[in-house]
């Protein structure tokens, strides 16, 4: 459920910052959008703008060309009268200067057609029937003309040609008024008043166009390419008469996407933006990763002091407390709130020694601490005191200067009582080992001493046997006292009372040799008497006993251990101390046979199992094999032959009686006591203890 | 005390001294012996093929180098060899405990060093003794076993009849011969089996 939890809130922040990070792209490229957007709108104005003025430069354009026009035609008003060229040269010549006029016409008050002249530069457009009377709006604008004494333009209107095409014509009526009345009709085409009259530049940039002003289109100018006409101005021509609606359409179509520098800019910018976008990512990426990473260093470091046995503290310049790991907290029993607060004031200075400590700050912060620490005394919140080892070094900040200290505490007093353990067990072993080896030493001088003594005793009372058997024999044929059987021959040669004090002598002997094995028993005795307590013991604990020793040696020779205690072993009854001595014996003699060379796996192996049923299983119990193994280098045949001799020994230090003392305690024991090449080389030697009797223990 | 003329006390001491000394009283006392160095070698002696049709014991040190005192008397127990020839422990070590469980497995006793002396002899001679005493049952036995063995069929049929307190006469019907007959086979059984009644044969057929 955590688990989810977790999930679920890491998917959420994820959530949230795609969410965040989607915002921010759509808001830059919404704004990137309404930029480009806002700038194709502004090219867009503007070239509306400049078509607008197109436009009315178009339409100013025409219009004063017309005008002029106009007055081009005043000098056509008069017919042939004193001039140097007759009327129709001179239409003609002004027909062929502009193209856009189809006729010219002279007409009289009564609008009778007096001279007429046709545009060269097209075909013949008017029948010259119906051009004998004017068509009505052309009269009508003749009227009005007269009327305003000023051109007249009569709407356009379509006109079949001789040829039978439509053409759109506009007709200007100028009357001539106060000498004689006539009145000059000249017919335009409207295309081609675009054609000639629009400025070049424009009919390129334009489709230019009149239409009426109810917007139907009657004159056009211009291919008729493809693309989307975006953009067109109008303009109202104005002419007396008539009003013509000019019309351009740009043919830019649509502008371009990056038209001007101005779009160009802001996109080139929104890239920018997004570049920067790109790499502040990457930076908060990677921020967010260094932070992780930093989060967790500090967690594994959090975790680090908290397993920590060893107290940390860290203290300012100043000396006050501004950290201490639990490892301390609970090492001098006060909380890290009790050891901030006391600020400079250490509760766990022992009161008697306050003073000193203090002095010994003052003096550390000038100089560089011991790096082995310096032993000192602490003192918990309940007022005990405790040992403890510190270890000072100067606190770095990360710009190389020193903020503080940081003080390692080690609890000393496990480490103590540990030592005073293992030395009480130390000399308690060796004053074993000492009462064992005169142990020793007494029973194999009573030993060595017993045989030659029980020889003496043998022979003494022999040759007493023999003496008596004598005299029985001398007093049971006391007529043979001169001359016995052959084996009364040293007595009967004897005189009788020299018998008798040989008798004495003898016996004083056999006497003698008594005591004296007597006093080797009592001496014996009294030494044996010491450890006669048996107890019943679990095997493991009589290898516990001896292990920190054993390891001891072990560590400085480089040798490895291994214990092996079979599970549910029943406990033995024996002499613990004696059989600790033995253990401990063979555990050296193992050790210090693997160091006699240049062993490269020094391994000892001291086993406890079940023995297997063998010649010996007499006892109801059964018995417990212990054994110990070395990978030395074994023993030679010559060594092994003497192995137990007392007093025979490898060492130069020795006595010889290590082996010796051995066998003599397991055989105390009733067990035996062998050894046998190790597998795949070394030693192992063997010995036996019998299991306990449950139901009564102390039974000697 | 009773013993055989040729019992036989074998010292088994790896001091010579100790093996010199203890033959030295034995003969003393009229005891012929015989010395081993080693457990090993007396061990070798007995399987080789010795007899027990005398009567002997042993002296046997318990701490020897190599075999040990204790463990040839373990293999001696494992042959029953310890009712003919009875095993005293000589132990210098004084130690009870070794002494009371050699005794519990058999041993006939047990002697501390050096107090080796006429009283050690009388162990001597009283384990001669019960080694004779147990030759004599066993010989016995294998008299009586052979003396049995001597019945013709018929015979230990009116033996064993007999035995059951039956007079001739039932015997006779049961077996269905002639009273006569019986008669003769009874007195047969008499001379075979070298008794003079019935009473003794019973007598003599117990100790088996």
């Amino acid at each position: 459920m955590a688990r989810f939890g977790a999930w679920f809130g890491a998917s959420s922040s994820a959530v949230r910052r795609w969410l965040l990070w989607g915002a921010l792209v759509l808001l830059v490229s919404a704004l990137l959008v309404t930029l480009v957007w806002l700038a194709r709108r502004y090219e867009a104005g503007r070239l509306q703008e400049r078509i607008e003025l197109d436009a009315v430069d178009v339409a100013g354009d025409i219009r004063s060309r017309l005008m002029r026009n106009a007055q081009n035609l005043q000098g056509l008003a008069v017919l042939d009268v004193g001039l140097p060229q007759p009327w129709s040269l001179r239409a003609a010549g002004l027909l062929r200067s502009h193209r856009e006029m189809l006729r010219i016409e002279l007409r009289d008050a009564d609008l009778q057609l007096l001279a007429n002249a046709d545009s060269e530069a097209r075909a013949a457009v008017f029948d010259p029937q119906d051009r004998v009377a004017l068509p009505k709006p052309v009269a009508q604008a003749c009227r009005t003309a007269r009327a305003t004494g000023g051109p007249w333009y009569a709407g356009s209107r379509p006109v079949t040609t001789i040829g039978g095409y439509a053409l759109e014509v506009l007709e200007l009526c100028l009357p001539f008024g106060r000498r004689t009345d006539v009145y000059l009709v000249a017919s335009y085409a409207l295309n081609d008043i675009l054609t000639e009259m629009v400025d070049v530049p424009f009919a390129r940039a334009y489709d230019v166009s009149f239409s009426e002003v109810d917007g139907k289109r009657v004159a056009f100018h211009g291919v008729a390419r493809s693309g989307n006409r975006t953009f067109s101005a109008q303009q109202v021509l104005e002419l007396p008469g008539h009003a013509l609606v000019l019309r351009l359409d740009s043919w830019r179509g649509t502008p371009a996407l990056f038209p001007n520098f101005l779009t160009a800019m802001v996109v080139a910018m929104a890239i920018g933006l997004v570049f920067v976008l790109v790499f502040l990512a990457r930076d908060t990426r990677r921020r967010l990763r260094a932070e992780n990473e930093l989060a967790d260093a500090l967690a594994f470091r959090k975790a680090m002091e908290d397993s920590l046995v060893t107290g940390l503290q860290a203290r300012d310049l100043e000396g006050r407390t501004t950290y201490a790991n639990p490892a301390f907290c609970q090492m001098v029993g006060f909380s890290v709130q009790e050891l901030v607060q006391a600020g400079t004031a250490k509760p766990y200075w022992p009161p008697e020694q306050f003073d000193e400590y203090r002095d010994q700050l003052a003096r550390l912060s000038g100089s560089q601490p011991p790096r082995e620490g310096l032993e000192s005394v602490f003192m918990r919140k309940d007022g005990t005191r405790f040992p403890v080892l510190i270890i000072e070094a100067p606190l770095i900040n990360a710009h190389g200067v020193q903020s503080g200290w940081m003080t390692a505490l080690l609890d000393l007093s496990e480490q103590r009582r540990v030592e005073e353990i293992s030395r009480a067990s130390r000399e308690r072993l060796q004053a074993t080992a000492r009462l064992a080896t005169i142990g020793e030493m007494a029973s194999l001088l009573s030993h060595e001493l017993n045989q030659p003594l029980a020889a003496i005793t043998s022979y003494a009372t022999g040759s007493i046997n023999m003496l008596d058997n004598a005299r029985q024999a001398a007093r049971r044929v006391p007529a043979l006292a001169g001359g016995g059987g052959a084996d009364d021959d040293s007595a009967s040669a004897l005189p009788l009372h020299a018998a008798q004090l040989l008798d004495e002598g003898l016996r004083h002997i056999a006497d003698q040799a008594q005591r004296a094995g007597k006093i080797i028993k009592s001496v014996h005795d009294f030494v044996r008497r010491r450890d006669r307590a048996h107890e019943v013991i679990g095997a493991h604990t009589v290898l516990d006993a001896i292990l920190p020793l054993v390891q001891l040696q072990a560590r400085k020779l480089g040798v490895r251990i291994q214990v092996r205690v079979d599970d549910g072993l029943p406990p033995i009854r024996c002499d613990r101390t004696m059989v600790e001595q033995v253990v401990l014996n063979l555990a050296r003699n193992a050790m210090q046979a693997m160091d006699e060379t240049e062993q490269q796996t020094r391994l000892l192996v001291l086993q406890v199992r079940r023995a297997a049923s063998s010649e010996r299983t007499a006892h109801a119990l059964g018995w417990l094999e212990f054994s110990v193994a070395d990978t030395g280098t074994g023993i030679t045949p010559e060594v092994q032959e003497k192995l137990f001799t007392p007093f025979f020994t490898t060492k130069a230090e020795g006595m010889g009686l290590g082996l010796s003392l051995c066998r003599t305690v397991v055989e105390q024991h009733g067990g035996f006591l062998a050894f046998g090449p190790n597998a795949p080389r070394g030693t192992v030697f063997r010995f036996t203890l019998p299991v306990a009797r449950r139901a009564t223990p102390a039974q000697a | 005390m009773q013993r055989g003329a040729d019992a036989t006390v074998f010292v088994v001491d790896d001091d010579a001294s100790v093996r010199a000394g203890l033959a030295w009283l034995l003969r003393s006392r009229g005891l012929p012996s015989q010395a081993f160095e080693n457990a090993q070698d007396f061990r070798d002696f007995l399987a080789a093929g010795f007899r027990q049709d005398q009567a002997c014991c042993v002296l046997l040190d318990v701490r020897m180098p190599g075999m040990s005192g204790m463990a040839l008397f373990g293999w001696m127990v494992e042959r029953a060899m310890c009712q003919v020839m009875p095993v005293i422990f000589l132990t210098g070590h004084a130690d009870l405990a070794t002494a009371v469980d050699a005794v519990k497995r058999g041993a006939f006793d047990f002697c501390e060093k050096p107090v080796s002396d006429n009283a050690l002899v009388d162990r001597v001679e009283l384990a001669l003794a019960q080694s004779v005493q147990v030759l004599h049952a066993q010989q016995h036995r294998q008299a009586l076993v052979r003396k049995l063995a001597g019945l013709t069929d018929r015979e230990a049929a009116v033996m064993r009849l007999m035995l059951d307190g039956r007079p001739n006469k039932l015997i006779a019907d049961e077996l269905q011969i002639s009273v006569r007959t019986v008669e003769v086979h009874r007195a047969r059984v008499f001379d075979k089996m070298k008794v003079k009644s019935a009473v003794e044969l019973a007598n003599v057929l117990q100790q088996r």
